[in-house]
């Protein structure tokens, strides 16, 4: 097997970015022009992108499911952005930013690209700032930092819990500044249906626009994807509702490798699953776990009221098998103890399925007023959600899908091994391994947008002419036809289930099987269950309505139809990967208490899986990392 | 020449502009209420300030152009603004709840001032220009009081006395709004002060309204009767 | 903990843009008190689907309260009628057995229906790009510390900023006015020293681009704050109002 080529450039870790981007080719201001670049998404990583291509003087034109640009998911985080500024004077640096994302990772990303991560991190808060996005601050006027899970010094910025609005406000504000200068054109409402490759190279996209149901051909000379990640392949999980793989799945059909899709990040503090009826989770912030013990009753199947549970009857288990993090360890941690604990039949609420998080400790021994001006917000949501006083009752908690890692392929230069297809933000898999840290996903979105992709893609861009297509070609008119088709296969269906009673039994299957943890047979069952979900969706599925206006069953059907697809290669990639790392989980590869335990002999790749045709197994390829600089150690929480 | 003009301002502009032609129309009003308080101090003082400002003619004249124009640009734009309005929201809501702190008084805008506008016409044939020495001007001592006449008289019937009220009341709530509308219309707002002006707002309103109202009520309760 | 109620709709149904609109009733039984008014909605579709009609088409998407993407008007207040809540964070807790409830789109000129509770927002992102942002390229940026901010500024700049675009403000002025959407985005730039430099060019034509797409006028009726899913004050329209008045005292 061949090696896939990160194309990472020669020289010490530290130069690498700097001499390679001296180095990168130009494209003539007069003929930038002249060069169409496609951008699909406009969240951080591609509001950004999209901005700050147009600026440069290319031709962008940018499109988004939604009715605004405004409105991607990258608006729900919460928490904040890293940087290395060091403002604290606590120590920080570039190099610490770095190791501490790579270590969190779990030794399963690139130095270089992480290295560069940490590199750029400074200059995204100094081009925020510029932009208008109102910083906390401290009363000096100096911006604020916190602390935030994985990491020692407080390097976070933060706009009170809304800091990814914030942030892609402007982002968002930068584009619109654009649209009026008249370099960037702004497609809301359109869905991308699928990639148009000619002559081995990405040329344009097909879209379906959600109003009107036209399907259209878009031509460009390279194709930026930054659609995000694929949390809601598991139906429950706190992305938006409409967050989608369509775009990157139909890209890896048409020849990008997809790597890692097992990593799969799930967050501990989510609100549980209260019926069947439920459409999304939501995540309460970390920070609640600072004064918060996880416990729950001692005794299996306990119905009492948590205040009738004596002291000794409670089973604080986080403190107890670590007593030196204890409620602090970081997500995977604390999420996998959680599903321990239910497992064992110890879970508390009307399902079973919850922790308590319990705060009364803190609010007796601070003050019920002090504990609402820390985290007034959370408990106000809280009981907006569940309509439970957390002052006066402990609140439930269980772990939910948040984030992936995984995601297409990509070089150093972010382009993925289709030549001019980019891939930006978390729909790549590049810079967090097998574990994010928090407020690293604002950092890692903003950094490919504002300051990466605008130097490598022009120097893709210089060796190519422009215009080498348009829509006439017969990649579009092929393209175009077949997305029409699987509209009007779909629509003809008329079955008897609803898409969302499919997309429910995926989500459940793949909780199960694929989920916090993860098993050799359970995963070879989803393997066989998969399949036959896939064959009954695309023979008994309901599809009301018609092509030819706003249809959103019809919308996430399609989306559906790929998850369905999609499904197997994660769980062909979890059962691939014989060891246990960061979000990754196997059970067969523990250590006698229990901890995850890495195969670095094995398993030091990234895992990029290259479509051989619906039903076929994919073959694998494998990028190896080369640590130079860092030694792949082993994360230690007790 | 006026209209096209006024026609061609922003939605923030006009606004402006009937806000400070509002606070004109105010501090009108306020000038004419304390003329009128003058009646207190009984038929000589009241006749005397009358003349004293007939006496101010021809420069009266102006005052009375200026105010004049004021008062048709207010009405103007705000027939314009209100009519904008309407155009904003073709299809009704079925279902409707008032909202907002001053949804009342401001929906209510409208309304108030066309009961003003008329008002208006109807008080400068009713005192305006009446005849100061006419029948209207005599009392029950058969003397002519001059224009405390002409005011006592009207005011002594109580059909009079109740429309008078009436549009005063309407004229104490256009006010209650517009005072504190004219301070967000201009761009004064402060945490502390804003909210005061609100109340104050309301009490002023409500204290012209009672001001203006308290003469027929004083005629009614016999207190302006010439011993 | 959790029982069911059941609920008779009110729901406005329009096909397309050039369609006059209906409104339709529907049953909605079973409802669970613990869902949020979306999953209801999500019910009655799913329901409608299995009976072969077509779902009820309505905005949503991350359905934590910040996207600003559902909206809607629920007897007649928009988000419905918690204060400050917007309509994926409404639950049913707070409704009756047996009610009946009205569910409108948001009604505006410069909001088209497009289709059934689906309203079309672009008029705003025309506002935001006639000149609601700062006009600073990327990379020319300065250290991020050069300028200090006023605590005082940064937090009331934050608290315009959190306008999550959703419209309701729009919604719930009697004359459809767009003054709170726009004060916001001019206070929160204003606030801030970056903001400066284009302050009096930026509310011109804010207010001007706000003008053409069909908005009504402000009269200070304070619903638009009280509709507001994120609490934003009106005195933000005052200290657009302020802007706009040095703006054209200096033009």
């Amino acid at each position: 097997m061949e090696m896939l080529n990160g194309k990472i450039p020669a020289g010490p870790l530290k130069d690498k970015w700097t001499s390679y981007k001296a180095k990168l080719r130009l494209v003539n201001p007069a003929n930038k022009r002249k060069y169409r670049i496609i951008v699909v998404g406009t969240g951080l990583a591609g509001a950004s992108a999209a901005a700050s291509l147009s600026e440069l003087g290319y031709n962008v034109e940018v499109f988004c499911i939604q009715d605004s640009p405004r409105r991607a998911h990258s608006i729900s985080a919460q928490g904040g952005i890293n940087a290395a500024k060091n403002y604290p004077n606590d120590g920080d640096s570039v190099y610490r930013l770095f190791y501490d994302t790579i270590k969190g990772g779990d030794f399963r990303s690139r130095e270089a690209n992480v290295y560069r991560l940490a590199e750029v991190s400074n200059g995204i808060i100094d081009q925020c700032v510029a932009q208008g996005v109102p910083f906390a601050r401290e009363y000096s006027g100096y911006l604020d930092n916190r602390s935030f899970g994985g990491a020692q010094v407080s390097r976070t910025f933060y706009a009170r819990g809304q800091t990814g609005q914030q942030l892609l406000l402007g982002a968002y504000s930068a584009l619109m500044k654009e649209s009026v200068r008249g370099a960037v054109r702004i497609f809301p409402r359109t869905e991308m249906l699928d990639l148009v490759v000619a002559d081995g190279k990405a040329r344009g996209i097909v879209t379906r626009h959600l109003i009107t149901g036209k399907i259209e051909a878009h031509a460009a000379d390279a194709v930026v994807l930054a659609t995000g990640g694929y949390s809601n392949v598991f139906y429950l999980s706190t992305n938006a509702k409409a967050c989608n793989m369509t775009a990157i799945w139909r890209a890896h059909k048409k020849g990008a490798f997809f790597a890692n899709p097992c990593f799969t990040q799930i967050h501990p503090t989510c609100i549980p699953v209260h019926g069947d009826y439920q459409s999304k989770l939501t995540l309460m912030s970390e920070s609640l776990r600072n004064d918060g013990r996880v416990w729950v009753p001692k005794k299996k199947g306990d119905v009492r009221r948590p205040s009738e549970i004596p002291e000794e009857e409670r089973d604080y288990f986080l403190e107890r098998k670590y007593p030196s993090f204890g409620n602090l360890v970081p997500r995977d941690v604390a999420s996998r103890n959680a599903k321990v604990q239910c497992d064992e039949g110890k879970g508390v609420g009307t399902t079973g399925q919850a922790v308590y998080l319990d705060l009364g400790e803190s609010i007796q021994r601070l003050g019920a007023g002090e504990i609402q001006e820390r985290y007034g917000n959370l408990f106000e949501m809280y009981e907006r959600i569940t309509g439970v006083d957390a002052y006066k009752e402990p609140m439930m908690i269980y772990p939910a899908l948040h984030y992936t890692m995984g995601g297409l392929w990509v070089d150093y230069n972010l382009m993925s091994n289709l030549p001019g297809l980019f891939v930006i933000g978390e729909a790549n898999f590049s810079d967090h391994g097998a574990n994010r840290l928090g407020a690293s996903a604002l950092m890692q979105g903003l950094a490919d947008g504002y300051f990466i992709l605008p130097y490598t893609i022009g120097d893709y861009l210089a060796s190519q002419p422009w215009g080498k297509t348009d829509t006439d070609a017969f990649e579009f008119k092929a393209a175009q036809d077949e997305a029409g088709g699987r509209i009007q296969q779909l629509l003809n269906l008329k079955g008897h289930k609803t898409v969302d009673e499919f997309h429910r039994e995926l989500g459940r299957l793949l909780w199960d099987k694929c989920g916090m943890s993860r098993r050799e047979d359970g995963l070879k069952d989803a393997l066989k269950k998969i399949p036959a979900i896939r064959e009954e969706f695309w023979q008994d599925v309901c599809v009301p309505g018609t092509g030819e206006d706003l249809n959103q069953s019809l919308e996430r059907a399609g989306r559906v139809a790929d998850f369905l697809e999609f499904a197997e290669v994660m769980v062909l990639d979890a059962l691939h990967r014989r060891e246990s790392c960061g979000g990754h989980f196997r059970e067969e590869s523990q250590t006698p208490d229990g901890e995850a335990l890495r195969d670095d002999a094995h398993f030091s790749y990234a895992a990029a899986w290259e479509f051989q045709g619906a039903g076929k197994e994919p073959v694998l390829h494998k990028e190896e990392f080369h640590f130079e600089e860092v030694r792949p150690s082993t994360r230690s929480y007790k | 020449m006026v209209c096209p003009f006024l026609c061609a301002q922003s939605s923030i502009q006009k606004k402006q502009i009937t806000a400070v032609t509002g606070l004109f129309l105010i501090l009108f009003v306020l000038g004419h209420l304390a003329g009128n308080l003058f009646i207190y101090l009984g038929h000589e003082a009241f006749n005397g300030y009358a003349q004293k400002l007939a006496g101010l003619r021809p420069g009266l004249y102006l005052v009375e152009t200026v105010l004049l124009l004021i008062f048709l640009i207010h009405l103007y734009l705000t027939a314009l603004l209100v009519w904008e309005n309407r155009q904003a929201r073709p299809v009704a809501y079925r279902q409707w709840q008032m909202i907002g702190e001053h949804s009342i008084a401001s929906r209510l805008m409208p309304w108030t001032g066309t009961v003003i506008i008329a008002f208006v016409v109807w008080h400068l044939r009713d005192f305006t220009f009446a005849d100061g020495d006419g029948p209207r001007s005599i009392l029950s001592d058969g003397q002519s009081y001059g224009l405390y006449g002409v005011v006592y008289n009207a005011f002594a019937d109580p059909w009079h006395s109740a429309l008078y009220i009436l549009a005063m009341a309407a004229l104490g709530f256009h006010l209650s709004h517009g005072i504190q509308s004219f301070a967000q219309t201009l761009g004064f707002y402060h945490p502390r002060y804003t909210p005061l002006i609100r109340k104050m707002s309301n009490g002023l309103g409500l204290l012209i309204a009672l001001a203006y109202s308290s003469i027929p009520a004083a005629v009614a309760l016999g207190c302006l009767a010439v011993r | 903990m959790s029982n069911t109620i059941n609920l008779t709709l009110h729901i406005w149904r329009q096909k397309n843009l050039n369609d006059k609109g209906r409104f339709e009733v529907y049953k909605a039984a079973d409802i669970d008190t613990d869902m949020s008014f979306l999953e209801m909605l999500d019910v009655v579709n799913e329901r409608l689907t299995k009976e072969g009609k077509e779902p009820i088409a309505f905005d949503h998407d991350c359905r934590e309260g910040i996207c600003g993407m559902c909206a809607g008007v629920v007897n007649g207040r928009p988000h419905g009628h918690l204060p400050q809540t917007t309509l994926c964070q409404l639950h049913l807790r707070h409704f009756k057995d047996n009610e009946t409830i009205v569910i409108e789109p948001l009604r505006s000129k410069a909001f088209p229906v497009v289709k059934d509770l689906v309203v079309d927002r672009s008029a705003f992102d025309r506002i935001i790009a006639s000149g609601g942002f700062i006009s600073v390229k990327t990379g020319a940026a300065p250290e991020a510390h050069t300028v200090p901010i006023r605590r005082e500024n940064a937090e009331l700049a934050m608290d315009a900023a959190a306008c999550i675009g959703c419209g309701a403000c729009v919604a719930a002025c009697p004359n459809a006015s767009a003054m709170l959407f726009v004060g916001a985005k001019v206070s929160h730039i204003k606030l801030l020293p970056q903001g400066q430099i284009e302050a009096q060019e930026r509310v011109r034509k804010m207010v001007a681009q706000m003008d053409k797409e069909g908005f009504g006028n402000c009269s200070n009726a304070y619903a638009c704050e009280a509709a507001c899913p994120k609490g934003i004050s009106v005195s933000t329209i005052a200290r657009m109002n302020k802007e706009y008045f040095a703006a054209k005292l200096t033009e």
